[in-house]
This record gives structure tokens, sequence and C-alpha cells, in this order.
């Protein structure tokens, strides 16, 4: 075996992981292609060096500008000056909505709250609903057991 | 193509953003990566893995076959200038031989 940067067959961490490849692999290739395991993997290990190779270059871009910080506008211009121009168009797409769904996620108090649609006045209210709803089922389970002095931890017979 | 038929496929990355950032950390000379510079590099190496996937099979068709192999992959390498960098991870005992051309 040629002394091939392959590396061990488990998922390395300096690696993309293998599935999240093989899967794009997949989605890529018409339905009735199969692509053999030593390819994908060839795949695999190409993937890890673009990344290395946009970086140094994008870090090159970032350093000519006297900067520290490896901006946007580096990546866009290490991919042209690399020679990947052609995939300009659709980073810029994806850079650009990728901004917009940042904005949209930071007006909002949080995103999982506001997946529910609802308003703060509505989550205060049924959260009031909740909490009332909840006091009488723990009212109702504290009548069938000897009243006790008020103590809540003695309701473990409560069953 | 794929990822751009939806705006929320666009929007994110299907490679994990911790991993390519371990990756590109293995690089000292980098200082820091920002955060939206790391997604570009994502979605470029989607791009990148579309296009040569795309080129590989291209061969394995030429060759009539329905499995894209691993000379497929070199082929491709080999005859795009852009990808020159893959020549040391394409070890040259398995890419095709080329006729030594003196110019």
């Amino acid at each position: 075996m040629s002394d091939y940067e392959g590396g061990p067959a488990n998922d390395d961490d300096l690696s993309l992981p293998r599935a999240t490849v093989y899967k794009l692999i997949g989605e890529m290739l018409p339905e009735d292609i199969a692509c053999a395991k030593d390819t994908r993997d060839l795949l695999l290990d190409c993937c890890n060096e673009f990344i290395h190779l946009i970086a140094s270059e994008s870090n090159d871009v970032c350093e000519k500008e006297a900067k520290k910080t490896i901006a946007a506008e580096h990546v866009l211009t290490a991919l042209q000056d690399l020679g990947f121009g052609k995939y300009v168009t659709e980073v810029q797409e994806a850079y650009d909505e990728h901004r917009k769904q940042q904005t949209k996620d930071r007006g909002r108090k949080s995103t999982k709250l506001s997946q529910l649609g609802m308003s703060e006045e509505e989550l205060q209210r049924s959260q009031e609903l909740l909490f009332a709803q909840a006091r009488l089922r723990f009212q109702s389970q504290t009548t069938q057991a000897p009243p006790s002095d008020g103590t809540a931890a003695s309701t473990g017979d409560t069953q | 193509m794929v990822a751009s038929e939806s705006a929320g496929a666009v929007a994110s990355s299907m490679l994990p953003a911790a991993r390519v950032r371990r990756i590109i950390k293995e690089d000292k000379d980098i200082y820091a990566c920002g955060s939206e510079s790391l997604f570009l590099i994502s979605r470029a190496t989607e791009c990148f893995v579309e296009s040569l996937v795309r080129e590989s099979y291209e061969f394995s068709r030429l060759d009539k076959r329905k499995t894209v192999q691993y000379k497929d992959v070199a082929k491709a390498a080999q005859s795009i200038e852009q990808y020159d960098f893959l020549a040391d991870i394409i070890p040259p005992s398995v890419a095709i031989r080329k006729p030594a051309v003196d110019s």
C-alpha cells in the first residue's frame, strides 16, 4: 500500500465526517450510479485538502490587507485567485441568505419561542394557564391524602 | 444545482462548522477565521465536491461504467488545472500515466 494520506478508517477529528461527504456524493450522482468506497474516501481527502487550500489562500489575502481575522471578502477573493471563480456566485448567494437568516434570528428574542408563532402576551397567558392547571392538580392530590401542615415534601405517598 | 433549489438549503451548510474550523486551524499560520468565512469555506467545499464528482462521473460515463472509480477522480484531477493541488494526494501509481512530453 502506498504511503497515502488516507489515515485510519475511523472518522478523524481533522477530517470532514465520512457519512456527510458520502451523502453529498450520493446527492450529486444519478440514482443508478454508484461510487466505489475507495473513491469516496479519496473524494473525502480531496475535500479536506480543498479546505486547507482555501483557508491558506484566504489567510494570505487577509495578511495582505494587514488584517488578523479571515473575513468573508478574503475567502471570495481567494476563490477567484485560485481559479474557482465559478463558485463565487453560488457562495455569494449562500452568504447573502445566511446573513439574512442571522439578522432574522437576532431580531427575535429566541428562535425556539418565535417558532411557536405566539406573541409575548399570548405566551404569558398560556404560561399562567399552565401554572393554574398545575396548581389545581396539586391541590386535588393533597386533598386525597391527610392534610399535612403545608409542607409539600410529605406528598411522597400520593400515587 | 441541488444546493440552490431552496433558499433554506442555500443558507446553511451540510458540513459541521466545528469540524471545518478544526481543519482550518491545523494551519498554524492562520490566526483567526470569522464564522461567516467559515460558512463560505464550507459552501465552497460543497461546490468543489459537486464539481469534482460530476467531472469524475463524466470519465466513468465515457468508459460506459455505472460505478465511479478511483481512476475517474484521478483523471478529473489531472485534466483540470485548478485541481493541481490534488496531485500530492492522488498517488502517481494510481493516476493515469501521461506520456512524457518534452516541449
